[in-house]
């Protein structure tokens, strides 16, 4: 696979450490987990399929020398804590860089290595916030509404530090050398949403740009929005081209008599109000036969569960089976010669390779032994859960 | 820089495929767009650093300047429906046995096979049949796709450019190029792989309800709120030490508090009591107030105010470009080999017809003749 070879030590964090150490895992990466023996919150379990985890304990100088090891021997570290913590374990960048020189040292923050806010807590919606583009997420009346922890955890966070880290990966294999990543989600969330910036300004986007949706695509038109079904399902349109909307009008069973005109904008909330209404009229799989294969941008909002069973997912094996029977998304792209995995490795239990990947980087059995009578290390085979 | 001899061709697109171009382009590839001949204006907003080339892509001799430039570049990018590069002749079967090391990236809504393949659609269609839209969105409330942030760009553009970085990667051991097939559609769903994964943590979904979730809005300490002066303030404190530090920070005690923190059913009246007493003090107040501190409380700002907000600028968050506004710097930050720190000027449509030309190859007298037969257009 793509990152076969390429080794990760990635030291347990909440979802965007986490996810970039998936990214990694799921195109071939073998990614050993650093959990904590004294782990105040238990780690979520949710994001660690085909990883290999490895309990040690931090404040112990014998465990950081095990830490230091590891690293020495490693491709890639992925660390989410705030700035200085890693240097206060004498495992900062500086430090491992200099007998690692090839060393990719991802830094996954909310606000960076550095600035006024650098050392404050916060989550996805602050590091959002901070970046101007949650000021334009919401509906009209409402307030700013963040759209989960997609845009800042995940999109501009674990992704936006998986690419660095591809992309050093890439340079290396020019220079021989590693370097320091500083993966801040506000910088990341921004850099993702570089169109909105640069669009902010034209009136076709943004006729009422100051205000919440209002405009083209934040849901003021009618024509890019969602509808509720008879069935109390959703509709999605996104008819923005004129022989779209065409289609959409036909589909609804209007004819332009009976709406104002596509870029009448006083008038949207009056054409909207119509579409709800023919909406609500049909069930969403009577909306799905009157629109499959026509060019309306008319789709189902499929639910997590619906998603996985609709036949175009199904078709294009968009998503996994795990062991738990449920469904989760196959890894993105579709690398054709070299993808991602296709099937879901487990999740291993918190400790399970501790003793195998301490005999990886040449610890003797008896050396093991030392380290988990002192509590160095925790081993937790899965035996050991019985 | 990280791709400083990278070549790639864009075939110019709307949003999605641009994105992709533009973030090789910052971190250092030469990206040459392709654009329509007979057209003065590009809808492409992510195009600074790029080069253009107007091609007139529906006769033979300008497939064939299509096909001579990628035999010469490392990756392509193409935003079409599945089929219309093969009808031009520009399939990845021609113009990757012609060029084995060439990465052929291929950006759709909805992929390169399956039932929806070629159907119109929008991001919002995209979302849609991933799933995830339908867990966005306030309770009682219709579902609500962010803009076009999670389709186009996040799980378009940006994974788009991962592929193909991760294709250049394993080309430098394999010296192969291959087929990059993007959609947008399992992008989304992918980048949002956590909510599949997490369904069952009762902390973070105690509902099946969209908008009664923890961070979707049903949580009264994840949520935004309004400020005396109309503006807002972004609450996150979800852990129970920076829950506290926002109680005393909103001058409230456990006692004022209908119920714990936990308590999903005393969340709707917890959220009536923080939006009164945001609603008592203005944004800069609100600010000062919190200042640093771990309550997880922070501005919400405006594109304009996060550009010139003080932390941001001491981060080069943002670049200020010819006409004065910002625009995002390229993230993330490489230490040895970092993006553009500032910003190269938006190329005009066929602003490099004769250069790219040039550059690939052709002789004075070949681009002539492109030029006269309208095959090509300079600016």
């Amino acid at each position: 696979m793509i990152l076969s070879g390429v080794k990760v030590i990635e030291f347990a964090g909440l979802a965007p450490g986490p996810f970039a150490g998936m990214v990694l895992a799921d195109y071939g990466a073998d990614v050993i987990v650093i959990e904590r023996t004294q782990s105040a919150m238990p780690r979520p379990p949710s994001l660690a399929r085909g990883k290999r985890s490895i309990m040690l304990n931090l404040k112990d100088k014998e465990g950081i020398k095990v830490a230091n090891r590891l690293c020495q021997n490693a491709d890639v570290l992925i660390e989410p804590f705030r700035p200085g913590v890693m240097e206060k374990f004498g495992l900062g960048p500086d430090e491992l860089l200099k007998n690692n020189p090839k060393l990719i040292y991802a830094r996954m923050t909310g606000f960076g290595q550095s600035g006024s806010y650098s050392k404050m807590a916060g989550h996805d919606i602050n590091y959002l916030g901070m970046t101007g583009l949650l000021s334009k997420l919401g509906r009209e009346g409402g307030k700013p509404t963040a759209p989960l922890n997609l845009m800042a955890d995940f999109a501009g966070g674990g992704l936006m530090c998986a690419m660095g880290v591809i992309l050093a990966l890439l340079e290396r294999t020019k220079s021989g050398r590693g370097q320091v990543i500083d993966a801040s989600m506000v910088d990341g969330a921004s850099y993702i949403g570089s169109w909105i910036y640069q669009t902010k300004d034209a009136p076709y986007l943004w006729p009422i740009g100051d205000e919440l949706g209002k405009n083209l695509l934040d849901t003021g038109s009618p024509f890019y929005d969602t509808y509720q079904t008879k069935d109390n399902k959703f509709m999605a349109v996104g008819a923005i081209e004129p022989q779209f909307y065409q289609q959409l009008i036909n589909g609804l069973g209007l004819t332009d008599e009976d709406v104002p005109g596509q870029v009448d904008l006083d008038k949207w909330p009056e054409t909207k109000k119509i579409f709800a209404d023919v909406f609500r009229s049909k069930t969403q799989s009577e909306w799905c036969k009157v629109f499959d294969g026509v060019d309306a941008c008319v789709t189902p909002v499929l639910t997590l569960e619906g998603a996985a069973q609709h036949s175009h997912n199904q078709t294009r094996k968009t998503f996994l089976t795990n062991e738990d029977g449920d469904a989760e998304p196959r890894p993105a792209p579709l690398l054709l010669r070299t993808p991602g995995v296709n099937y879901v490795k487990p999740n291993p239990v918190t400790g399970q390779h501790t003793e195998v990947v301490l005999k990886e980087v040449g610890y003797s059995q008896s050396e093991i032994d030392e380290l988990i009578k002192n509590e160095v290390v925790k081993s937790e085979t899965v035996k050991s859960m019985l | 820089m990280a791709l400083t001899g990278i070549r790639v061709v864009e075939i110019a697109g709307l949003a999605p495929a641009p994105m992709a171009g533009m973030i090789l382009s910052d971190f250092g590839a030469n990206v040459i767009r392709i654009d329509r001949t007979k057209q003065t204006e590009t809808v492409d907003r992510l195009a600074r650093g790029k080069r253009s080339i107007a091609v007139d892509l529906k006769s033979k001799e300008g497939a064939n300047v299509v096909k001579r430039l990628s035999s010469n570049s490392d990756v392509l990018i193409e935003p079409y429906r599945p089929g219309v590069m093969e009808r031009l002749g520009l399939g990845p079967d021609i113009l990757m046995k012609d060029n084995p090391a060439l990465v052929y990236a291929r950006l759709s809504g909805f992929g390169q096979s399956g039932p929806y393949k070629g159907v119109a659609g929008h991001d919002i269609n995209y979302l849609a049949t991933s799933g995830v839209l339908s867990t966005l969105g306030k309770y009682k409330e219709n579902p609500i796709a962010p803009i076009n942030l999670v389709a186009d760009f996040a799980g378009g553009g940006t994974l788009c450019s991962l592929g193909v970085l991760m294709a250049l990667f394993n080309r430098t051991k394999t010296g192969k190029g291959q087929i990059v097939d993007v959609s947008m559609t399992e992008g989304a769903a992918y980048v949002a792989s956590w909510l599949w994964r997490s369904q069952n943590l009762q902390l973070c979904w105690p509902t099946k309800i969209r908008g009664r979730n923890l961070l979707d809005t049903g949580a009264p300490f994840y949520n935004t709120y309004e400020t005396q002066d109309g503006k807002y303030m972004a609450v996150g404190a979800i852990e129970p030490q920076f829950y506290a530090l926002l109680l005393k920070g909103l001058g409230l005690t456990e006692e004022n508090m209908p119920g714990p923190q936990i308590d999903i059913r005393k969340w709707p009246e917890m959220q009536k009591l923080f939006s009164d007493v945001f609603a008592k003090k203005t944004q800069a107040e609100w600010i000062e107030l919190f200042g640093d501190s771990d309550a997880c409380v922070s501005p919400i700002l405006t594109l304009e105010g996060a550009a010139t907000d003080v932390h941001n600028e001491a981060r080069g968050s943002f670049m200020r470009n010819e006409n004065g506004s910002y625009e995002p710097r390229p993230a993330p930050l490489l230490s040895e080999t970092p993006g553009i720190t500032e910003v190269k000027s938006d190329p005009n449509i066929g602003e490099h017809t004769e250069e790219v030309l040039q550059e690939f190859g052709y002789s004075k007298d070949e681009i002539d003749h492109l030029i006269k037969n309208d095959i090509v257009e300079k600016l």
